[in-house]
């Protein structure tokens, strides 16, 4: 479903990416785990079609994204470390907004029913997002992806400024997802959340894959061990 | 992009600040239009009573001296036009009451800013105030803040992803923000309609959708650029202050530099001087009352050779009449002579600023404005024309009578009959037609055409490089 070839990925000053290959099958979640600027962005912005590689290639459910913007948008959700709904708007407001900027039309009831099932309890749906949790409005983002029907999301440090129960709360949701058929891939710093959430794990270090490993296959610590070590070197 | 317009309408109304900006606003155009209209309506009531009361002192003058009736004179009176309430125009600065008399051309007086210390201090509060200075200011603020909104809080990128265009979305704020200053606009249209007592004439109608086209276009200019450099600086402050920056420079720099080259181009003899070379070149007439004069001998010889008397005595009409009819035609040379020249540099002026609006889209809405609604300088230029044109026709015809009516030379007691001033009809004037006037303002058309395209082009370019920095 995702597909990078040894992608690389360079800007006027420096390289992003080099020869990164990575595949993401459907129903699988895959975490990126990496320090600032080790590409973890520049790889979900190929994957949106936001930026062409400079060498490889990119494969999103198929297609080439750059290329082929108005189809990912069909089928790729993006959410970002701050999921930015309109404050005055509820979350039903934002969903329905959202949605039919993606061209999708769905009645209200199916819009409440697919808050609820992304974790957002009912009483909160016609309250203006203004006065929402950080937690509340990740909900919202994820129904976005769940309305659009998207095959691929795309999560950038989702779990970040989350408190412990949301991030489970999260967890629990990218799982139900990933389990209806979803792929995803998640970018974090987060050695805990990414062992509890993802299936697979990829180290990032200045544009390069240097470890990839099942999240079943390791410990927390010894995850966190690992990573320190490539970091350190 | 009606679903971006519609959560735009959205924001601001349950948006407090943005609310009560809005209401606040429309509010004061809503009670400046109507007193304004109002205003217009009184003065008109009273220009109607002047001359009402100027003709029922003419035609209850009883049997007079034609020539003490040129004395007397009349007035012309210009009539304020159904949209005057919403740009006066120069109506405040140059008046609306011509005084016709024989002998001399008058200047026009009783403008609003003499009548009143107030308007000459601070200039009145009027409609086109609001609609030229503040709506854009509230199109600035709004097109600022509800794109930097989005910037601020990253929202640009998860818009993308459902697959809206950066321009798409710019636009739709643009044109959110455009429609309300329209819906503005129409709102002082329709009380000057509703407060207008005449009825809608297709003229009328002309003018009031042409205003709504003049304004909407400076308005989108003003949107557009706003939202060019909001998608330059990716919504942050610099863009509000260069925005600001050019309002500015727009609405007081550049009508300054531009009517001081323009005057430095095309200089006005001071009041003064006018007067000077208008008197000289007066002085070398038939003076009425000077039988001595050259002229005049030239005048009386070829009457008397057309009657075949030898005195003006023996003439059969009245000499008197002839000589100052031919002192008038003299007058009215001089006068086309001085006020044609004044004219021409006039008209010049007016052009030079029409073509200042190739650099300030401002200028050209306020010509545009004020020509719409019928009081600028070309209106002012037109009605004192029309005013003189039939002076001339009403001295004409005292002096006519003063020589032809039965009278002999010299009998400065006889007596025309009351009926003979009734039949002379009263100035009337009629504001011409926008479709007659039309071709003076294309210079302004082409200027707010122009730089609404280059608004929306750098839109377009501006916001695709933007795309590119989003992400």
């Amino acid at each position: 479903m995702i597909q990078l070839s040894k992608v690389s990925k360079e800007f006027k000053t420096n390289i992003a990416l080099k020869d990164l290959s990575l595949e993401v099958k459907a129903g699988q979640i895959y975490a990126l785990l990496g320090s600032n600027g080790a590409g973890k962005t520049t790889t979900i912005n190929l994957l949106l079609g936001f930026l062409q590689p400079t060498g490889g290639e990119v494969k999103l459910d198929g297609l080439t994204p750059y290329s082929s913007k108005k189809a990912i948008s069909e089928r790729a959700a993006y959410i970002p470390e701050n999921v930015s709904l309109y404050p005055f708007l509820s979350g039903l407001e934002n969903l329905d907004y959202f949605c039919h900027l993606a061209g999708i039309k769905k009645p209200k009831a199916t819009l409440t029913e697919i808050l609820s099932k992304c974790g957002l309890e009912s009483e909160f749906h016609n309250q203006k997002v203004s006065e929402y949790s950080k937690g509340m409005r990740q909900k919202v983002g994820i129904a976005i992806a769940y309305a659009k029907e998207a095959k691929v999301l795309l999560l950038d440090e989702p779990a970040s400024g989350l408190d412990p129960a949301a991030s489970n709360e999260l967890t629990a949701i990218l799982k139900q997802l990933a389990g209806e058929g979803a792929t995803i891939l998640m970018a974090s710093h987060d050695l805990f959340r990414v062992r509890e959430t993802a299936d697979r794990i990829g180290i990032l270090k200045h544009g390069s894959l240097v470890e990839e490993l099942d999240a079943s296959d390791v410990s927390a610590n010894t995850l966190e061990n690992m990573y320190l070590q490539y970091m350190k070197n | 992009m009606s679903r971006i317009f519609f959560n735009e309408w959205k924001a601001w109304i349950r948006t407090g600040q943005f609310r009560w900006l809005i209401l606040l606003l429309t509010f004061m155009l809503v009670a400046v239009s109507y007193f304004g209209a109002q205003d217009v309506a009184n003065r008109q009531a009273k220009i109607d009573g002047s001359k009402k009361e100027v003709r029922e002192q003419w035609e209850s003058m009883g049997p007079s001296n034609p020539h003490g009736a040129a004395h007397f004179g009349s007035y012309a009176f210009k009539p304020l036009t159904p949209l005057s309430a919403l740009d006066e125009g120069v109506n405040l600065t140059a008046g609306r009451v011509l005084r016709l008399e024989g002998h001399v051309q008058n200047e026009v007086v009783h403008s609003s800013q003499s009548q009143s210390v107030f308007i000459s201090y601070f200039g009145p509060l009027k409609a086109s105030i609001l609609l030229q200075v503040v709506i854009p200011l509230l199109i600035i603020f709004l097109t600022y803040y509800g794109i930097k909104g989005e910037h601020e809080q990253g929202r640009v990128r998860l818009l993308m992803v459902q697959g809206v265009s950066y321009f798409r979305l710019i636009i739709g704020k643009v044109v959110s923000v455009w429609v309300l200053a329209i819906l503005i606009l129409l709102i002082t249209l329709i009380i000057q309609w509703a407060t207008f007592q005449g009825s809608l004439q297709p003229d009328l109608l002309l003018r009031s959708a042409l205003i709504v086209l003049a304004y909407s276009l400076f308005y989108l200019v003003i949107g557009s650029f706003t939202a060019v450099f909001c998608a330059r600086w990716a919504g942050g402050a610099s863009a509000l202050t260069v925005m600001l920056a050019i309002w500015v420079v727009w609405l007081i720099f550049l009508p300054k530099v531009s009517s001081w080259f323009v005057q430095q181009q095309n200089p006005l003899p001071s009041r003064h001087e006018f007067k000077i070379a208008m008197r000289e070149d007066r002085s070398k007439g038939i003076d009425g009352h000077n039988p001595t004069d050259e002229r005049e001998k030239a005048l009386k010889d070829s009457v008397l050779g057309a009657y075949g008397v030898s005195s003006v005595d023996s003439l059969p009409i009245n000499y008197d009449g002839l000589v100052m009819q031919a002192d008038e035609e003299y007058g009215n040379k001089v006068w086309d002579k001085h006020f044609g020249a004044l004219f021409e540099v006039l008209q010049r002026q007016k052009v030079g600023m029409q073509y200042a609006g190739f650099l300030n889209p401002f200028g050209s809405l306020q010509s545009l404005s004020m020509g719409i609604c019928g009081t600028d300088q070309w209106s002012h230029l037109h009605f004192q024309k029309e005013a003189e044109a039939y002076r001339r026709v009403f001295i004409k015809a005292l002096n006519d009578e003063h020589a032809f009516g039965g009278s002999k030379t010299g009998d400065w007691g006889w007596k025309a009959e009351q009926e003979f001033f009734n039949q002379i009809e009263d100035f009337h004037y009629e504001n011409p037609a926008y479709t007659k006037v039309a071709s003076l303002y294309w210079p302004d058309w082409l200027s707010l055409g122009i730089w609404l395209f280059i608004s929306l082009s750098l839109l377009g370019y501006s916001s695709k490089n933007l795309e590119e920095a989003v992400i």
